[in-house]
């Protein structure tokens, strides 16, 4: 038969020796890895790593074990090596340690695990070393705060090559798609040269102040992610099952509780902005944006996700309520 | 959580009535085009499992980066093995996580490391201290003797293990090329033996994971923000949709065959068929119906809302700049609170 043959060469190719080129990344070199930590290059320069690197994999571990975490951050480790300006980040893995609110430090107890974790790691061929953590922000975006800034800065004089990562993971659920962050701190001291701004978000007001203080110590990382040759086959496969949970899922439903929460804080913001016009405003109007600019983002942006629950369930009624009934 | 039933059930249903004879192997028929003679390990076609398994798409993802990641350094792919960790709950497992185990090869044979289990298990334990061991996985197309000794080795740990086996070398699209089988010990010849018997799954998610799934599988490698937001949640929603339509064109297709003589008619087929139109419309109850509508209601609601804020802003701007060309012409400060 045609397809028994073809299947047979497609084997072949398949074992032979040379890699798709889009697995290379799994290889790991020891030697190489070695002679980057010894140059360490990212000693000159302050914006040494531009970007970064996430496998499906890491990416669905963290994802996971952030939304596990409920309302409580969750933290965990990363796993992987550096390339040139990037840093490529192979695994993660969860640490057990639960903090509250703004404020999670890694214990004792999590230290000693996480040696023992990466020892037993690199029995079973995972050669990589940590080059990173990263830490769940239910709710309130990715971006670090000032205990997260100083323990970054810590990892980065100590543990380098280090990077922090930040999940979200209930708006992830809310705007349907991935809400991570990647970042490295400045040196102390360091003034960055110019501040272009950053991509912006939205933050809850009783955390905005934590923000706004340290959020010039510390830049972003441009994230991209990657998947193995198999990992793309699966997934092609998987999608073949997956898409009844794409159109069976309900964003609108899902978050009614996030969806409340952020009108509340836009209404605190509103007013805010009202006291803040009422004191009238001139001078500093073109250099930053006023109050009521940002609170209308937030606006809009949670108005659009809501729309597209609101499109989703409006698709799925013509396709099932209305059927049958014209006849 | 949502559960969804896995689509073995069109394609093999019927065979393993009718046509699996030939075989010795109840598997999946699709991917079973030419079966190798396997010894004794497999039970008898019929022997049906005993639990329900759901699997998290996280457990796939793992196996496959393991295999990988073992051909990338060792440059020749080799089967790996590892632990499947969840939850068990009466007769319904679910698979949540997994990870490698370490393996010794004693001779011809391959030993799990035992020390190297237990370490890692007081690790999950701290993490995620709801989970138990509930299996191992392996790579492979089929179940080999050797695998029956492996299966024998992990029931030391657990009583009766459930084997999952990933084919990374499958060519097949349609299906995920994975196995799930438990055992029992039945008598061939007279003797006690280990034998693997099929089980059939369902894929579980929950709503974070099903978005990093998507992201993954669509990603797009230049993340530019540019691309409407849209669009994007359309295409995602079109392409579900798109494939509901294809399985329904199957099932019809399948049904004008049946009537049209050219296929045999399968009742169960037919009779689930039947039952799915039935069910349509879905919801027509008024109870939904103002449900619904209060919903479209509350989100009409704060789009104004939106909308609103917007305005205010604009207008906001506006009397700002007015304000600044006015301010060149001269007037005082005190002029500008009339704006106001």
């Amino acid at each position: 038969m045609d397809s028994d043959a073809a299947q047979k060469t497609w084997e072949l190719e398949n074992n032979i020796q040379t890699l798709p080129s889009c697995d290379e990344i799994f290889r790991y070199d020891a030697e190489q890895q070695r002679q980057i930590i010894d140059a360490k290059p990212w000693e000159k320069d302050p914006h040494f790593f531009k970007d970064i690197k996430i496998s499906a994999l890491a990416l669905l571990k963290m994802v996971m074990h952030a939304r596990s975490g409920g309302t409580l951050e969750v933290m965990g480790l990363m796993l992987g090596k550096v390339e040139d300006n990037t840093m490529i980040v192979m695994d993660a893995f969860a640490l057990p340690v639960e903090g509250t609110e703004t404020r999670v430090n890694a214990q004792a107890q999590a230290y000693e695990y996480m040696t023992a974790y990466m020892e037993a790691a690199k029995e079973v061929g995972r050669m990589e070393h940590a080059v990173g953590w990263y830490h769940s922000h239910p709710g309130y975006g990715c971006w670090l705060s000032g205990i997260d800034v100083s323990t970054q800065m810590l990892n980065q004089t100590y543990q380098e090559p280090f990077v922090a990562i930040v999940v979200d993971p209930v708006r992830t659920v809310s705007a349907g798609k991935v809400c991570l962050g990647a970042f490295r701190t400045y040196p102390k001291g360091y003034k960055p040269p110019n501040e272009e701004p950053s991509e912006y978000q939205t933050i809850p007001l009783n955390k905005i102040e934590d923000f706004g203080v340290h959020c010039k110590q510390y830049y972003p990382l441009e994230i991209s992610y990657f998947k193995s040759a198999l990992d793309r086959k699966l997934l092609d496969s998987l999608w073949n099952k997956y898409w009844v949970n794409t159109l069976g899922s309900s964003g609108l439903l899902t978050n009614t509780e996030y969806t409340t929460g952020q009108i509340m804080d836009l209404s605190e913001k509103l007013e805010q902005s009202e006291n803040f016009l009422g004191r009238g405003t001139d001078v500093n109007e073109k250099r930053s944006e006023d109050k009521l600019s940002k609170a209308t983002r937030d606006c809009s942006r949670s108005t659009i996700e809501l729309i597209h629950g609101l499109m989703a369930q409006i698709v799925k009624d013509k396709l099932f309520n209305k059927v049958g009934l014209g006849k | 959580m949502e559960l969804m039933e896995v689509d073995v059930d069109m394609s093999a249903k019927p065979s393993t009535s009718s046509s699996a004879s030939g075989s010795s192997i109840p598997l999946d028929t699709t991917v079973n085009k030419n079966p190798q003679p396997q010894g004794n390990i497999m039970a008898a076609v019929g022997t049906s499992g005993s639990v329900t398994i759901s699997l998290h798409p996280l457990v796939i993802m793992n196996i496959s980066e393991h295999w990988t990641r073992f051909r990338a350094q060792h440059g020749e792919p080799r089967q790996v093995y590892g632990a499947l960790i969840g939850k068990q709950k009466g007769r319904n497992i679910e698979i949540m996580n997994s990870f490698e185990l370490k393996t010794d090869v004693i001779g011809d044979e391959t030993v799990i490391n035992k020390d190297y289990y237990n370490k890692k298990e007081q690790q999950y334990k701290q993490v995620f201290s709801d989970l138990d061991f509930i299996g191992w996985y392996t790579t492979g197309e089929n179940p080999t003797a050797d695998d029956i000794k492996i299966q024998k080795q992990i029931a030391a740990i657990n009583e009766c293990p459930i084997m999952l086996q990933l084919n990374p070398l499958s060519r097949s699209v349609d299906h995920l090329p994975l196995k799930l089988f438990e055992s029992l010990i039945d008598l061939v010849d007279g003797e006690a033996t280990m034998l693997f018997v099929p089980l059939t799954y369902t894929l579980a998610t929950e709503e974070a994971e099903r978005i990093g799934v998507d992201h993954v599988a669509r990603m797009t490698s230049n993340e530019s923000g540019e691309k409407s937001v849209v669009a994007e949640h359309l295409v995602a929603q079109d392409s579900a949709i798109k494939m509901l339509n294809t399985r329904i064109k199957i099932v019809l297709q399948y049904i004008r065959d049946v009537e049209a003589g050219k296929l045999r008619a399968n009742q169960e087929i037919l009779r689930e068929a039947y039952a799915l139109c039935h069910r349509l419309p879905v919801m027509q109850v008024p109870a939904f119906q103002e449900e619904f509508y209060t919903q479209c209601n509350d989100v009409g609601l704060i789009s104004y809302l939106g909308t609103l804020t917007k305005g205010c802003n604009d207008m906001h701007h506006f009397v700002n700049k007015f304000n600044m060309l006015y301010d060149r012409q001269g007037s005082s400060r005190r002029m500008r609170g009339l704006y106001y």
